[in-house]
């Protein structure tokens, strides 16, 4: 009896296990994200500047990871060298724990195949972050990076004060790189109801991209993805879906749109390859939900 | 010399729509009075004071990487605290934010956001905004798992310009000074919303 008893829990034990795995790889509309097809419609060329843009992340939920697993599966085609973070890199606490949980977890095969992480700071950020080892900010708020003909801009929207503002006109004046991206957590147009466009960063910071040619901005904030019709000549997109979803969210009609997805979570694809951006934008289920060209980087005026 | 009427009447409204439009644009170049020079630069001595203090000790710490480990954050941020809460007994508010200082900020801020500003800025910091559990306590740690809320940018250029390591934050209709590595409240004032 204590045999068949042992051999009952047993079983039990190994069909939740079994389950358990199952649901580990399967989205929650029961669809899976790991089988599904990879289908990637940008150049792929070698000598092309390739990197992922993510943001909201640091939730630490099996929706990031499954997220996550996507990325992964992308980059067995795409082999993108980083990833751009637009803050809320970790909500909640930020113990050591918190660290491993929320990111060091989610992207372990990333990090092993020596993809690199370069963060901005969200509302849910501590400064801290700067000095993490796998953040890459150099130990700074906002920083600047170089990527072949790629200027990138990191900036702190929590906290846009005269400092940064003199460091990013001075940083951009002597920038002669083909492309200027910025990138930070705050999005200055957005379509969002629960947040909308921040007005008040736009009137300090859009001037001074309008006047040193910075093509393409990326943000987060708001949990969905967004392409702006290009304002003023420049591009602005919202990927804040990483780790959080604000499902239909996006204001239908909204005059600022050219397109948005609000109904999974996603991740953006780049290349930037001599005068031309490719992006792609897949979500959790491995669809493409948006993709294009941008072709002649600005130029300061 | 005679001045044409028409002329002086379509002058002096160009001039009107300039000033509308550069005030609209939070731009005019607000000129202070002696008394606010004076308050203004009191403000940033007593936070430069603190910042002071702050650098003193940890200078006396081992010096965190900038390819640092999370437990390595974690005990460097404690470590922090706890010296600097340790050196501020006895700390309250006002230290900073003296009733001086309130009474300038308050003005700015007030001048800043009018009208709809006034009211989205109010709705943003009021009933968006995840940190109204925060604990207003000179002296201790802004909670972590708080929302630290964006500040305007435009008024971050008018306010008195901080040290580096500090940061304004609002809390509820309180206007906060937070060390930004060790995550101290340094001071607070009340009713800093317009």
């Amino acid at each position: 009896m204590k045999r068949i008893t042992a051999s009952l829990i047993l079983t039990i034990l190994v069909t939740l296990s079994l389950v358990n795995a199952q649901t580990a790889q399967t989205g929650s509309n029961g669809k899976s994200a790991i089988n599904s097809p990879v289908t990637l419609k940008l150049p792929n060329k070698q000598d092309s500047v390739r990197f992922v843009v993510i943001g909201d992340t640091g939730t630490g939920t099996h929706q990031q990871l499954e997220l996550a697993q996507v990325m992964l599966r992308y980059h067995q085609v795409f082999p993108f060298e980083f990833v751009l973070m637009m803050g809320d890199n970790m909500y909640g606490g930020e113990k050591a724990v918190d660290y491993k949980q929320k990111f060091e977890n989610i992207y372990r095969p990333l990090l092993d195949q020596k993809v690199k992480f370069y963060a901005a700071l969200g509302n849910h950020d501590d400064s801290n972050q700067r000095f993490y080892e796998y953040f890459n900010m150099e130990g700074q708020e906002y920083y600047h990076f170089k990527k072949g003909n790629v200027s990138f801009y990191s900036l702190n929207s929590n906290y846009m004060d005269k400092k940064q503002v003199d460091w990013l006109n001075e940083k951009l004046a002597t920038d002669t790189t083909t492309w200027k991206i910025a990138y930070f957590h705050h999005p200055p147009y957005s379509s969002g109801g629960a947040h909308g466009s921040d007005t008040k960063l736009r009137e300090i910071v859009e001037p001074i991209f309008v006047k040193h040619g910075v093509s393409v901005v990326f943000a987060g904030h708001e949990h969905f993805y967004e392409r702006i019709k290009p304002q003023k000549g420049i591009y602005y997109f919202i990927s804040g879906s990483g780790g959080k979803l604000r499902q239909g969210d996006v204001k239908e009609g909204s005059p600022l749109t050219e397109k948005a997805y609000d109904r999974d979570m996603s991740f953006m694809l780049i290349e930037i390859n001599d005068k031309q951006m490719h992006f792609q934008v897949i979500s959790r289920k491995g669809e493409t939900v948006d993709g294009g060209v941008i072709s002649n980087p600005r130029k300061t005026s | 010399m005679r001045i044409n009427p028409v002329l002086a009447i379509v002058g002096a409204v160009a001039l009107c729509l300039v000033t509308v439009h550069q005030s609209a644009k939070g731009q005019t170049a607000h000129v202070l009075s002696p008394n606010e020079k004076q308050i203004a630069e009191t403000f940033e001595q007593r936070a430069k004071a603190y910042t002071k203090m702050r650098e003193q000790l940890e200078a006396q710490m081992p010096k965190l990487s900038k390819e640092a480990k999370p437990e390595e954050i974690e005990t460097h941020k404690k470590q922090f605290q706890e010296r600097v809460r340790a050196a501020r007994t006895g700390a309250k508010p006002g230290d900073v934010f003296t009733p001086e200082a309130a009474t300038y900020i308050r003005a700015i801020i007030k001048d800043e956001f009018k009208g709809k500003d006034k009211l989205e800025f109010r709705d943003t910091v009021l009933r968006e905004s995840e940190n109204k559990e925060v604990p207003l306590r000179v002296n201790y740690p802004y909670p972590e798992s708080q929302e630290l809320l964006e500040m305007p940018a435009t008024l971050l250029m008018r306010l008195p310009q901080l040290p580096k390591q500090l940061r304004y934050r609002f809390v509820r209709s309180n206007l906060l000074l937070v060390d930004r590595e060790n995550g101290l409240i340094v001071d607070y004032m009340t009713n800093a919303l317009p």
